[in-house]
């Protein structure tokens, strides 16, 4: 049992980060919703992106990439989460995934992790689950990209209207029209499972680090404002909401490690079983911290200019995508504690 | 990364699995701290363990223990409570502080009788006036040739009634600032002048006393470590006995869940959704909180970190009494009505966010200690 990061993977962590606070770094919000960055990276920080091989990484090998653990990518992803970095990693990370879980044909994949074709992931409007019809789909993490993928049509498809997105950080668009086919081959349910799994613990690993960061600046907050002539962290009223929120994030820690870990180390059933768990207790927890955290923050965590609406905005976001708390929890309730004269639950459906 | 046991882990892990298999039943039933009969096997349960190998396996061969990794010991607790087995004696806090701190003769003394459960030992630590902060206790051992004479009043003694020895945390050096002037005392229980009342909790369990020294004599040889040097070993024992990690009581927790699971799967008890939905989530706390005791055990360095087992206490606290709402929720009318054991059960449930540490002391330990907020 070794459960911490390895030093290769603590390098890796550190350098991801270095580049991702460079990457949010040159992101501005403005004085207002008028006035704000778009969640497109511009062409310099797209190729620094490509170059640092952030989109190759989880290529398997026989397409030329990496073949990198999820316990790597949910590394490089909890970087991104720290820093909020407004570039749609996460969702080429995941259409990526799909993509090659749906055997699609290596020229392709190595044209997005070369970032000159740039997709994003296909959801159902709800955001549960990958869609299959593009009248009812919405691609998620869109800032820049051009196409989505529907495997079930063994299709890409052009992006359509962009539609308005809580998560600043991001972009949401509808699914336009069909454009080529491409060959696929329907993925077993180990491998379906396998590809939910992952796309989970990349949702839980930024989950992970948008709530630390939250949690980060509302400590370094308390420790300098002053009210009563004291530091309003002296107070415990104000310990007890950040200390709560540290239980929470070291726990979601703990959380995102085993459903990384599990992506390769355990069936497809039981990776998807620890996955829905983590994503669960994550998605509950990351709304719960970055909550308190605007209230640390007091009057100045609900302007545009403090940034604690941006951690809670990302919570939010990636909380619904792949299903939130209560989706998996229904799920559970419904697939784990069902009752014996019930077998199935209409409230699971997405 | 990996979550599995490592090869020894594991072979020891299957050992002992086989042997509960073999001695469960013999034990398990009817144990507890409710009457005499279930005290008296309790202690049969305890010895039986150590004469299989299975206590103090942390501490050194030579003194009765295995000499094995602390993560040992929470396996024996993990597998105790997956089997549904009685816990272990609660002594390796006790056994570390005499193991690490006392005389080779205290040792050799002492140590064979406590791991191997022929003789109960008991912790002297919390008094009326020092609960939470501790460093305020007023028991005192004075120092008069060689021996110390206590006198005082210890309260929420677990096991005092039954208890051969007390590990007494008193007053040696009153000019000295308060933390510096403890000393850890070795006492005999059947000294003149103890006077032990046992307490009746809420849930009707007898485990706690409260414990009286007028003028008790002990040799000055029963000292633990130096003179002043008390609060140390506390501090030392606590970070034995804080982590919730080493307890097993994910375990304990997850029989508490598994048998709500069965009730609602065999329709022996109706859920409707919105309480499987809540069975759910108290599932999910349950298994992040596994996933972070695991967690918590592998990155144990040898020199415990009693900030990061306030945040295992926090977390499993609040796993735990959500945990019972929902089954008590699930019990319905029978949680009040009928067998009294699920509403002890409840009951029980609050005392994990007071004993060990308050969940408030948690939380400014953790404050202050990990996040640097400034002390209020």
């Amino acid at each position: 049992m070794q459960i911490e990061l390895t030093p290769e993977q603590r390098d890796f962590q550190e350098s991801a980060g270095r580049l991702a606070a460079e990457l949010a770094a040159g992101w501005h919000r403005g004085r207002g919703p008028h006035d704000i960055d778009p969640p497109t990276p511009d062409d310099k920080a797209w190729s620094r992106i490509v170059d640092a091989g952030w989109l190759a990484i989880g290529l398997r090998e026989e397409y030329g990439g990496f073949g990198a653990s999820a316990v790597d990518l949910a590394v490089l992803v909890e970087r991104l989460g720290y820093h909020a970095v407004a570039a749609p990693v996460v969702g080429t990370l995941l259409a990526i995934e799909q993509l090659q879980t749906w055997g699609a044909p290596a020229t392709l994949l190595e044209e997005v992790a070369a970032g000159a074709l740039r997709v994003a992931p296909a959801l159902t409007p709800q955001l549960r689950d990958f869609a299959t019809q593009p009248q009812q789909a919405v691609a998620w993490d869109a800032a820049g990209a051009t196409t989505t993928f529907l495997p079930d049509q063994g299709r890409l498809c052009r992006l359509g209207e962009p539609l308005a997105y809580a998560d600043l950080t991001r972009a949401v668009a509808r699914v336009a029209e069909p454009t080529e086919a491409i060959p696929v081959t329907a993925p077993s349910d180990e491998a379906t499972d396998r590809l939910t799994a992952f796309g989970l613990s990349l949702l839980v690993a930024d989950l992970l680090g948008t709530m630390q960061a939250a949690l980060d600046a509302a400590v370094a907050h308390a420790k300098t404002r002053s009210q009563y002539g004291r530091p309003i962290g002296s107070f415990q009223a104000v310990q007890q909401l950040l200390v709560d929120s540290h239980v929470l994030v070291e726990a979601s820690r703990s959380a995102s490690y085993y459903a990384s870990w599990a992506v390769d180390a355990l069936p497809g059933p039981e990776a998807l079983r620890a996955a829905r768990r983590a994503k669960a207790f994550a998605s509950r927890s990351a709304v719960e911290v970055c909550e308190n955290v605007v209230q640390v923050f007091g009057g100045i965590g609900m302007t545009w200019e403090a940034p604690a609406h941006v951690w809670l905005r990302r919570a939010q976001g990636d909380r619904l995508v792949l299903g939130d708390e209560q989706h998996h929890e229904a799920t559970i309730a419904a697939t784990e504690f069902a009752p014996p004269e019930r077998g199935t639950d209409l409230a699971t459906a997405d | 990364m990996d979550f599995t046991d490592d090869p020894e882990v594991a072979a020891f892990r299957h050992g002992l699995r086989s042997w509960l298999r073999d001695n469960v039943d013999a034990h398990a039933g009817a144990t507890g701290f409710e009457t005499a009969e279930a005290v008296a096997r309790t202690h049969r349960w305890y010895r039986a363990l150590a004469e299989a190998g299975y206590v103090g396996v942390s501490l050194p061969a030579a003194y009765g223990g295995r000499g094995l990794p602390d993560i040992y010991e929470a396996v024996v607790n993990q597998e105790l409570a997956a089997a549904g087995a009685p816990p272990p004696p609660p002594i390796g806090h006790i056994a570390h502080a005499i193991a690490d701190f006392a005389s080779e003769e205290l040792k050799a003394r002492l140590l064979p009788g406590l791991l191997g459960c022929t003789e109960i030992w008991c912790q002297g630590f919390s008094e009326p006036g020092a609960g939470s902060d501790l460093a305020s206790l007023t028991t005192t051992a004075t120092a008069d040739g060689d021996r110390f004479i206590v006198n005082g009043q210890k309260i929420w003694t677990s096991g005092a009634m039954w208890s051969r020895w007390c590990l007494l945390l008193a007053r040696t050096e009153p000019d000295q600032p308060r933390h510096r002037g403890l000393s850890m005392l070795v006492v005999d229980l059947e000294s003149p002048g103890v006077d032990r009342r046992e307490i009746v909790l809420a849930n009707g369990s007898k485990e706690f006393a409260e414990v009286f020294f007028d003028n008790v004599v002990v040799p000055a040889d029963n000292l633990v470590g130096e003179r002043g040097q008390g609060w140390r070993i506390a501090m030392h024992m606590l970070a034995y006995e804080r982590g919730p990690a080493d307890m097993g009581w994910v375990g304990r927790l997850g029989q508490v869940l598994g048998a709500a699971l069965d009730a609602v799967r065999t329709g022996q008890l109706p859920a409707d959704e919105p309480l499987r939905r809540r069975l759910a989530a108290a599932a999910v706390d349950l298994e992040v909180l596994g996933w972070h005791v695991a967690r918590s055990l592998a990155s144990r360095s040898s020199n415990v970190r009693t900030e990061a087992g306030s945040v295992d206490k926090l977390l499993t606290t609040r796993v735990e009494q959500n945990l019972y709402h929902v089954v008590s929720d699930l019990a319905g009318s029978s949680f009040v009505v009928g067998d009294p054991k699920p509403f002890a059960d409840y009951l029980w449930s609050r005392a994990q966010s007071i004993y060990g540490g308050t969940q408030q002391i948690q939380r400014n330990i953790v404050a202050q200690r990990l996040l640097g907020l400034p002390r209020s």
